[in-house]
């Protein structure tokens, strides 16, 4: 898909997505503020959801990385465009992260009457939000080495896996919690107007991912370009 | 994956991996009876936040809150003591586990261990020796523990159960994160700042079987859940360090 249309259809879905959630789904039963509250989930769902897949997308790239780099044929710009989509990846999700926890904060005020209640989903998702700090920690660690960066903070985002895989999957199921395990899972529950306007939000959600991802890689890949060229500036200067 | 870079067929060298590492392990014990670093680290560090965390809490003996059930409950109760017990071991590890790593790079011996034996004997060989270390601080705090705050061990089996596998996984996740953080210039900061979201959640699962301690129970399974939580996020660590081990260690 080209860049324009990809804008094109990720803006029309927006838009659609907005309107409908306040014009097409109804108020839900069990919500509060007469069903109102139910709405939250078109936008805090899908950022949920993202906030886990982008690390799945980092960790594909990270594992791609290291099998580039364990391969005889090493090619710098494969090795580099590896490294950029993966911690371009660990950005979106970063960023996923935060907008899921205000969501669900706001959420979980409105109708828990607590902005914070140490839900087993709000204990992971804060836990999650630390784990994409504590990478782009460690890639501020090694700024004068580009592959040595690349390649230590891909071991990190594969090592990480296995405390973000108990954080999605383990710990909500290992403890108690407030969240609905089975409304959305289960299509039944789920009445048509909210799917009308749910499954178009996780499309839009997906390509705003995609556009994200894109205009990331290519400034990180203009940033690297810049610091070659300084570098090359300063030793023409010797 | 790809390349093979076990060097245990250097020429100079015919051991196998499992008795190089058995070798390191010898050398970093010997250099560490001399020295005493990271014992002494670790060991003066927890033992000042033992008294912390005991200091801290003197005010809440005897006090009684209300649960959830609305029965009055102690405030400061077992499972409370053992939670605060495993930030203590936690911090502990970052007080002094980074240090095995550290002195390789900075006496620049690392390169000679390079030259004599493959990654996977390095990191294996570092592994035993940051859990043996860990292990005999643990061994000390928690009885020192126990009878400053008056925390009771519950079902005995599995209070021990809970300490031997925690304390090993911990090893496993710090050593990783050790290794990394020693490549970098700022390594204190970054060590703890990195290594301490991933031990956040090995946390939350040893503080999950630490109730667990608390509770009666009839049927095995109970005890057995929790544990098995423990162990394999442990056994996942060392099975991807070690895969991983090379690309850390190595330039």
């Amino acid at each position: 898909m080209g860049s324009s249309a990809l804008k094109g259809t990720l803006g029309f879905l927006m838009v659609y997505v907005i309107y409908g959630a306040f014009n097409i789904a109804h108020g839900a039963i069990g919500f509060a503020e007469k069903g109102i509250a139910a709405r939250i989930i078109f936008f805090h769902v899908p950022c949920a959801v993202y906030s886990s897949v982008a690390y799945m997308v980092a960790t594909w790239y990270a594992v791609k990385h290291l099998w580039l780099l364990g391969g005889t044929n090493k090619s710098n710009t494969a090795l580099e465009d590896s490294d950029y989509k993966s911690a371009a990846a660990m950005e979106l999700g970063f960023l996923f992260c935060i907008l899921a926890t205000i969501t669900g904060s706001i959420f979980a005020g409105v109708q828990w009457g607590s902005f914070w209640n140490w839900d087993p989903r709000e204990t992971s998702i804060v836990i999650m939000l630390l784990l994409y700090a504590s990478y782009h920690l460690l890639r501020t660690a090694f700024t004068t080495d580009p592959a040595k960066r690349a390649r230590l903070s891909a071991v990190y985002a594969i090592i990480a896996v296995i405390p973000s895989i108990y954080l999605i999957w383990v710990v909500p199921r290992v403890l108690h919690t407030m969240h609905p395990t089975t409304t959305l899972s289960n299509p039944a529950d789920t009445s048509l107007s909210y799917k009308l306007v749910l499954y178009p939000s996780f499309l839009a959600f997906t390509l705003l991912f995609i556009w994200l991802m894109q205009l990331r890689v290519s400034t990180m890949k203009l940033i690297e370009a810049r610091r070659k060229r300084r570098l090359h500036a300063m030793e023409a200067q010797r | 994956m790809g390349r093979v870079r076990y060097s245990c067929c250097n020429g100079m060298n015919d051991q196998t991996w499992i008795q190089q590492a058995l070798a390191l392990f010898r050398k970093d014990i010997l250099a560490e009876t001399r020295t005493r670093v990271a014992f002494g680290a670790m060991g003066v560090f927890s033992f000042a936040s033992l008294l912390l965390i005991a200091l801290a809490m003197v005010g809440l003996k005897g006090v009684l809150i209300q649960n959830s059930s609305g029965q009055a409950v102690p405030a400061w109760n077992n499972s409370g003591k053992m939670s605060l017990l495993w930030v203590l071991l936690c911090f502990a590890a970052f007080a002094g586990l980074s240090h095995s790593f550290v002195y390789e790079e900075e006496t620049g011996t690392a390169s000679t261990l390079k030259l004599h034996m493959g990654p996977q004997a390095v990191y294996a060989g570092k592994l035993l020796f940051n859990t043996t270390v860990l292990l005999a601080v643990s061994l000390v705090i928690t009885p020192m523990y126990m009878v400053m705050t008056g925390m009771d061990a519950g079902t005995l089996p599995m209070f021990f159960a809970v300490m031997l596998s925690g304390t090993a996984s911990l090893s496993a996740v710090a050593t990783v994160v050790a290794a990394l953080a020693a490549r970098a210039r700022s390594t204190g900061a970054l060590f703890g700042a990195v290594g301490l979201p991933m031990l956040t959640v090995l946390l939350v699962l040893i503080m999950n079987a630490a109730r667990q301690c608390y509770i009666r129970s009839e049927s095995a399974v109970q005890y057995l859940r929790p544990l098995t939580g423990i162990v394999c996020f442990g056994v996942l660590i060392v099975t991807l360090s070690a895969m991983l081990f090379h690309y850390i260690w190595e330039d």
